[in-house]
């Protein structure tokens, strides 16, 4: 063989290394794959619970898990992988809300009607429900930064407060403390509306 | 995972009273469920997203793998760099410090008047009037030459050429 002909083949020849990176990549692509399956509706739920826009979360979402294929190497790192996710997500949708800085979709009392279910309800009942809820979200959102994050987590049936301190990278007794004075701020703010009406 | 509804904010004191409706307002809007194809339209995008490029590889017979090969050409790297910013440096001229010359400022001498900003401007003298009028141009002068009459030479009389004899009486006398 001759000189030029050993390096042509050293070109084309496939190192192991590059083996192995393929192989760790379908592997970290079928994990990928099964983190969108199991956590996609979750993390929906999460954006959407801050943005209030279906099209926003979903944009948020479809964010996070390419933020995810960007660290795929090492996602064998992550312990848990949920909550892993769901910072990931809340990051975003933070970030994007405060570049926005515009009022949320659903605000619009007929958006909100429209987006909540309607479990057996007249059309007034629903107008008057949507209202209602408008009003309320209005009042989350009075409410300071810290404790407003802590509150809209703390609506999500499936995260402990341990889960959102790990969200918020916080300790857990702040995560409570946090949500008692949220609870209480609310509870003055609907105290305050309703004298006033 | 977590008992749903189990997370250990529900039982709370406050929760029970007013807060009841907002938090169920939250937990409402947490609880929608996601589109339908949400897991389908992320795939896609996830497949569509750009993959990291293919790094090739040194070709094994050169034996570029090995690690004075890539310290000569981090090296060369470096000279090359460092040569290309020392030329460009050595090329550029220092810029010239201003050459201003500072007059001292103009002021009253001690112990006398301000001038008040006055300058003294000295006199233009006049110059020499000329009385004749201009001479003719040089043209002129040679036609005039030209056509004057030659001037008649007279004769030297003898007694002019000989020592000690008396010159002859000048016309005007």
């Amino acid at each position: 063989m001759s000189a030029g002909q050993a390096v042509f083949s050293g070109w084309m020849e496939i190192p192991e290394s590059a083996v192995r990176d393929e192989a760790g990549r379908m592997a970290a692509d079928e994990t990928l794959a099964a983190l969108v399956s199991q956590y996609a509706g979750t993390l929906y739920r999460v954006a959407f619970s801050v943005l209030r826009n279906p099209a926003d979360a979903e944009d948020a979402v479809q964010e996070a898990f390419l933020r995810v294929l960007r660290h795929r190497r090492t996602l064998d790192e992550v312990r848990d992988r949920r909550v892993w996710l769901i910072r990931i997500v809340w990051n975003i949708v933070l970030d994007r809300k405060r570049r926005a800085k515009t009022r949320p979709e659903t605000d619009d009392v007929a958006e909100l009607a429209r987006v909540l279910p309607s479990d057996g309800l007249s059309a007034e009942e629903m107008a008057a429900a949507a209202q209602h809820h408008a009003y309320v979200l209005a009042c989350v959102e009075r409410l300071p930064a810290k404790e407003r994050e802590v509150l809209m987590l703390s609506a999500f049936e499936e995260l402990n407060s341990v889960e959102i301190a790990s969200v918020l990278e916080i300790s857990e007794s702040s995560v409570r403390s946090r949500l008692f004075r949220a609870r209480n701020l609310m509870a003055e703010l609907l105290q305050h509306a309703r004298s006033l009406r | 995972m977590n008992d749903p509804g189990q997370n250990g904010f529900s039982n709370h004191p406050v929760a029970a009273g007013e807060l009841s409706p907002a938090e169920a307002t939250l937990r409402l809007i947490a609880g929608l469920p996601a589109p339908q194809g949400l897991e389908e339209r992320v795939r896609a995008r996830l497949a569509a997203a750009p993959r990291r490029g293919r790094i090739l590889s040194w070709p094994a017979a050169l034996g570029l793998d090995s690690g004075w090969m890539r310290s000569a050409a981090a090296a060369a790297i470096v000279c090359v760099v460092a040569g290309g910013g020392w030329g460009v440096y050595s090329r550029v001229q220092r810029q010239q410090p201003p050459r201003v010359t500072v007059l001292a400022p103009r002021g009253p001498a001690q112990g006398s008047f301000a001038s008040s900003g006055a300058v003294r401007t000295p006199q233009t003298l006049n110059g020499p009037v000329v009385a004749h009028p201009p001479a003719a141009p040089p043209a002129q002068i040679k036609d005039a030459a030209k056509t004057a009459p030659k001037p008649v030479h007279r004769a030297r009389p003898a007694a002019a050429d000989k020592p000690g004899g008396q010159a002859a009486p000048s016309a005007a006398k």
